[in-house]
């Protein structure tokens, strides 16, 4: 499995010290959003709400990949992957999350290997068209 | 030739094409499991792809059951008093009441919120 990054994925972001506050949480926008869209159209969110979801879900993230990351320990696994992280959901009460991420884990396989056969095929094609796609299915995304 | 159908799934799902499929930014969610633990060593390509999706689905159940607390105090604007609510009403977000309470602490200028919470195990 590819890591994100390549070999900076081997850095542990916890030996420089002192964490960015700004990459300790997702972006407000982003995650204002996401709770609007769920909301009925008059409904309002306060600064604060978003500021207290921005460190909830930090939270949770932290929560779901410890248990993962010991799963990986006693498996004398190194690498966390999307499987760990559905078991982690279902293990600490999360199951309503761990079956649809499950469905999205597979789907997300599937366009993978489909990918990488057009890939093949378009070997000769030029380099913007594969940019593109990688651009769509790898995008780390841009916060407003 | 490409199957359309294949990316629909995928790339209809995000909130807008700037992020993609994806609504909330795959690199800053890696940068949070690097930092759960020293124990993480490595991460696939997929899991921040999960973490993602499973986010949406925490943030939309959290500001449901927010907004439910909102509503029961007749208001209209979703305050943080209502997550810290809803954390506290809901079992599975137990691992927040710990974050959410010193939230209110620190608001409140250091008073201390005693909540007797007693959580009953019924598996």
């Amino acid at each position: 499995m590819e890591d994100i990054g390549g070999s900076s994925s081997n850095d542990n972001n916890n030996n420089g010290g002192i964490i960015k506050e700004q990459d300790r949480l997702l972006p407000i926008a982003n995650v204002g959003r996401l709770m609007k869209r769920i909301l009925p159209q008059n409904a309002k969110i306060s600064k604060e709400a978003k500021e207290t979801m921005q460190e909830c879900v930090s939270e949770f993230i932290s929560f779901v990949t410890s248990e993962a990351s010991e799963k990986c320990r006693k498996e004398r696994r190194k690498t966390v992957n999307g499987d760990d992280i559905c078991w982690a959901l279902a293990t600490l009460g999360f199951d309503n999350y761990a079956e649809p991420m499950r469905r999205y884990l597979h789907r997300y396989r599937e366009v993978e290997v489909d990918h990488n056969k057009v890939n093949l095929q378009e070997k000769g094609n030029s380099p913007e068209e594969k940019d593109d796609e990688l651009f769509k299915l790898s995008n780390r995304g841009v916060g407003l | 030739m490409r199957q359309a159908g294949a990316y629909s799934g995928l790339l209809c799902g995000g909130v807008s094409g700037r992020t993609g499929p994806h609504s909330l930014p795959l690199a800053r969610i890696k940068k949070i499991m690097k930092n759960s633990g020293e124990d993480v060593k490595m991460i696939s390509g997929e899991a921040p792809i999960i973490f993602s999706k499973a986010c949406e689905l925490f943030i939309e159940e959290l500001t449901r059951r927010s907004w439910i607390m909102a509503i029961q105090g007749k208001r209209r604007t979703l305050h943080k008093e209502d997550l810290a609510s809803a954390v506290i009403a809901t079992d599975i977000f137990d691992f927040l009441i710990t974050l959410v309470s010193s939230s209110e602490s620190h608001a409140v200028g250091g008073a201390t919120n005693v909540m007797e919470v007693e959580t009953i195990d019924c598996s």
